[in-house]
């Protein structure tokens, strides 16, 4: 590229902000992976023409960027993730309440009771196991809590960890819930557990692809993610603990300040609807729809047929979690 | 007296600045830009870590140190940079010294240069997730190549591998700058007077070396100090080190107070080699390049044993960095790494349809911050380094500053301080080139400045005693013998805004978006095959650039003095 033209590039680039001022358009962090968000987004548009900028980040980098801009807000929407980085925003006021239409169909536990966020999906976590592991060990795909103690997975099991990845977190409570919510024994077994951890993930998912090549044996993930994996083509088994296993509400909230609320209203219109939650099959996007109304797609029905999946108690996990989590970092990372 | 010693140094210093208008505004206008791009951010962080309700605390710190394995992580950060300066400072000059002093064909030397720059052009996961593939549990080297069953892949040993290998090419590009502006003459009087080969090396080569080689390992230190995203991935979670937990404690546990505090303790370990570097460097009096040097002779500093040697070592170092990226191109032509291995050229697809925008913004992001970096690194370093003016020293200090902190902090500092008024950018590209400039820049500065100790004030003095003024003088003299550290401080401006990501996540948005946050997001989400596409494109489009600049610099030699030529190297 000449320098003449790289400038003209330059210019024009530029300008292309100015020419999207003519059109409506909302501004959004995802923090569902690209993949999802894009074709939602295309939808949103094709349905209503109000064209969605959006970026995506991990729900860690995302609050962090909506924290710090708070004075002069960016976006309008922050789209996905976990409901505990809500909870987390709704502490540091960067959320505007607004309760669409389908807040009053939704369960409790898929809405803020002040409507600072709403849920949109619900997402179990699962354990996946490595065929070719299990079967050079003798073993079926764990089927309990406690099968992932069995010696064969020392140093063999990925998960994430509980400073960066809601994911743990909500493994965290499953165990707690699982217990009786007895923190001796919740804790007795997860150092137990930790025996058999290879390392840590920072990101929720950051352990399937090891465990679809073979360098993890097993793990405990979200079951969009495990079955992310499998679709890619990696021979992995999808199981659930018979004690029963969590699950965490998928969420979606209005900025406080931001430029165009009303848009951004309609986004969550939208998405709160069966009207988007009805794509999630034509997709693949394996989230179990939050809105009543919407049918799970077969596939993924068949999957979860037979699971023993329980609610986090939000309440709970807000009061408890800093101090759980605190817990966990002394206790059994070292 | 030494009182007088420094008020009267005070005068000549002042004095300097009133006589030379161009002094003058060369060192306000570089002010502005620290006090603008660095001193505005950390001072608006600073202020949000310490003012609580208007009053200054000191609690933040106190809880950030005391509190849980922050002493161990700062132990532990510690000695994995002092080690990772040594092993890289060690291997950069084995490299720089065999491209310069070996005599390899110059289609070799590009090859080398090649295979070098490589670890330092793709982002950090990358490398650090092909040392996985090749390393872990089931491995292809430890498992199917070794044999080994329980090869524990996390922790400080393989941190401290990959993060050697990230880094030893800025060693070598400070270096080989440097050796290749040692006259091999001086070389070559030690030989007629009849020294041997080992004692040249210890006497006269590697002396002159000294300032390049604080040099890198000064920037191999800091860079392995501020690094977050090798740690993250290899360090496991018993060798825990300050710019991960910084990193952990604000996006993890949404503590960005606790998470400032834990960077800005790494400000004291860099500022305290910074200094410990300028004391054991600065008192000595480096010149080889002085202008009255005769004709250029054959190199003969390396006996014949002790070069097969050093080729040997360089090309098999090289061949295990090029395995990484055969691994990487291979991920990128199959339709799933490890699961199925059919050849597809989907994953391109995804990368110029989907990823043209990433593409485009990058590219204009890196060229203009090349541009600006390199020129940046140059003007700072021929200040500090060869002008007297007050505030010096503490320009190359503040200079230093955004490249010693985790970029994690670097890059929350300037969503903070340009997000409202009286400065807003962020969301434009000038932030990302800003923050890039200012904390790449450095190399560039440091680069110069271990040049300018080289080169014997003399030779400007003759310039100016011929009735040049400081412009020209500048011009006509300086500039082409500060040429290489321009180009090598351009290079990694280029390189770096290709590659990283700590800083940056925080920068890009929805209008621009740069090709390492995809790759990132498609790490996450399990696209091992579009994520190595993207890597495999920055890696081409780096190779291109820097060999573009090497071109230029082989252009822009002047044949008819073969002393600049030396300079300018191979």
């Amino acid at each position: 590229m000449s320098g003449i033209k790289k400038i003209l590039l330059f210019l024009f680039l530029l300008s292309l902000p100015l020419c999207w001022l003519g059109a409506q358009a909302i501004n959004v962090y995802s923090i569902w992976p690209e993949n999802w968000a894009r074709p939602m987004f295309e939808e949103f548009t094709k349905a209503t023409g109000i064209k969605v900028n959006f970026i995506r980040f991990s729900s860690g980098e995302a609050l962090t960027r909506v924290i710090a801009e708070k004075n002069n807000p960016r976006i309008d929407v922050l789209f996905g993730g976990p409901v505990e980085t809500f909870s987390a925003g709704v502490k540091e006021g960067i959320f505007e309440p607004y309760k669409p239409k389908a807040f009053d169909e939704l369960p409790a536990r898929f809405k803020d009771p002040n409507g600072y966020w709403i849920g949109i999906a619900d997402d179990p976590l699962v354990f996946m196991s490595n065929r070719a592991f299990l079967k050079e060990n003798n073993l079926q795909p764990p089927a309990s809590w406690n099968d992932l103690l069995h010696p064969a997975y020392k140093g063999m099991i990925q998960m994430a960890d509980a400073r960066t990845s809601g994911t743990a977190v909500t493994r965290i409570f499953s165990v707690l819930e699982v217990y009786g919510r007895d923190e001796e024994k919740t804790f007795e077994y997860l150092k137990k557990l930790r025996q058999n951890v290879q390392v840590y993930t920072k990101s929720g998912g950051g352990g399937t692809l090891p465990v679809g090549l073979g360098q993890a044996g097993a793990g405990i993930f979200f079951i969009v993610d495990a079955l992310k994996t499998q679709q890619e083509g990696y021979d992995v088994a999808i199981s659930f603990p018979k004690e029963g296993i969590g699950t965490a509400v998928e969420a979606i909230a209005l900025i406080k300040g931001a430029k165009n609320p009303e848009l951004g209203k309609k986004l969550i219109d939208w998405a709160t609807s069966p009207e988007m939650q009805n794509l999630y099959a034509k997709y693949q996007i394996n989230f179990i729809p939050a809105h009543p109304t919407v049918q799970v797609e077969p596939g993924l029905a068949a999957v979860l047929k037979g699971a023993n999946i329980f609610p986090i108690d939000s309440d709970f996990a807000g009061e408890h979690r800093a101090r759980i989590v605190d817990r966990w970092i002394k206790e059994v990372l070292p | 007296m030494p009182e007088v010693n420094v008020k009267a140094r005070r005068e000549m210093e002042l004095n300097n600045l009133r006589k030379d208008p161009a002094l003058l505004v060369s060192v306000t206008a570089i002010w502005v830009l620290l006090a603008l791009f660095i001193l505005f951010p950390l001072f608006r962080m600073l202020s949000i870590v310490f003012v609580e309700e208007g009053r200054i605390t000191l609690s933040e710190i106190s809880a950030a140190l005391l509190g849980r394995n922050q002493l161990k992580a700062l132990v532990n950060s510690l000695t994995l940079a002092f080690l990772v300066g040594v092993f890289g400072t060690l291997l950069g000059f084995i490299f720089a010294f065999t491209a310069v002093r070996s005599n390899l064909p110059r289609f070799w030397v590009r090859l080398l240069d090649a295979s070098i720059i490589l670890p330092l052009i793709s982002p950090p996961f990358t490398t650090a997730i092909a040392m996985i593939f090749s390393f872990g549990r089931r491995g292809l080297i430890t498992y199917e190549l070794l044999g080994l069953k329980n090869f524990n892949v996390y922790g400080m040993h393989s941190t401290l591998f990959a993060e050697t290998i990230t880094f030893f090419p800025i060693a070598y590009l400070t270096l080989k700058a440097i050796l290749a502006g040692i006259d091999p003459n001086v070389e070559d009087m030690a030989f007629s007077l009849g020294s041997s080969r080992r004692r040249v090396f210890r006497t006269v080569t590697l002396p002159l070396s000294l300032p390049g080689l604080a040099n890198a390992f000064l920037l191999l230190f800091a860079a392995s100090l501020a690094d977050f995203a090798t740690p993250l991935i290899l360090a496991g979670n018993r060798f825990p080190v300050l710019p991960t937990e910084a990193y952990l404690q604000i996006t993890g546990l949404y503590d960005l107070k606790g998470g400032a505090v834990l960077s800005f303790v790494l400000l004291i370990p860099a500022v305290a080699v910074f200094l410990l570097q300028r004391y054991l460097v600065g008192r000595k009096y480096f010149v080889t390049i002085t202008g009255k040097a005769g004709a250029e002779s054959s190199i003969k500093s390396v006996s014949n044993l002790f070069r097969t040697v050093l080729v040997v070592f360089c090309i098999l170092f090289s061949l295990l960095i090029l395995y990484f990226y055969v691994l990487l191109f291979y991920a990128s032509v199959v339709q799933a790494f490890g699961a199925n291995h059919t050849f597809t050229l989907k994953h391109y697809r995804v990368v110029f349809t989907e990823g043209i925008k990433s593409i485009k913004d990058t590219l204009i992001i890196a060229g203009i911050g090349m541009l600006a970096g390199g020129l940046y690194g140059v003007v700072v370093g021929y200040l500090v380094g060869k002008k007297r003016f007050p505030t010096r020293n503490a320009m190359e200090i503040v200079s230093l500053l955004n490249y010693s902190l985790p970029g994690t902090i670097v890059g929350i500092a300037y969503l903070i301080a340009f997000n409202d008024p009286p400065i807003m950018i962020t969301g434009t590209a000038l932030v990302i080139i800003a923050c890039y400039v200012m904390r790449y820049g450095a190399t560039g500065i440091r680069t110069t400045v271990a040049i300018l100790q080289q080169i014997d004030p003399s030779i400007e003095e003759a310039s100016a005693s011929l009735g040049a003024g400081s412009i020209t003088t500048f011009r006509r003299i300086t500039i082409p013998l500060i040429l290489p550290a321009l180009f090598s401080g351009l290079g990694v401006v280029f390189i770096r805004s290709m590659t990283a990501i700590s800083a940056t996540i925080f920068l890009v948005s929805i209008r621009w978006i740069l090709i390492t946050v995809r790759i990132l997001e498609k790490m996450t989400e399990l696209e091992l095959g579009v994520a190595s596409a993207f890597s495999i494109l920055v890696v081409a489009i780096v190779v291109i650039v820097t060999t573009g600049i090497s071109r230029a610099l082989s252009l822009l030699r002047n044949p008819g003095a073969p002393r600049l030529a030396s300079v300018l190297g191979g």
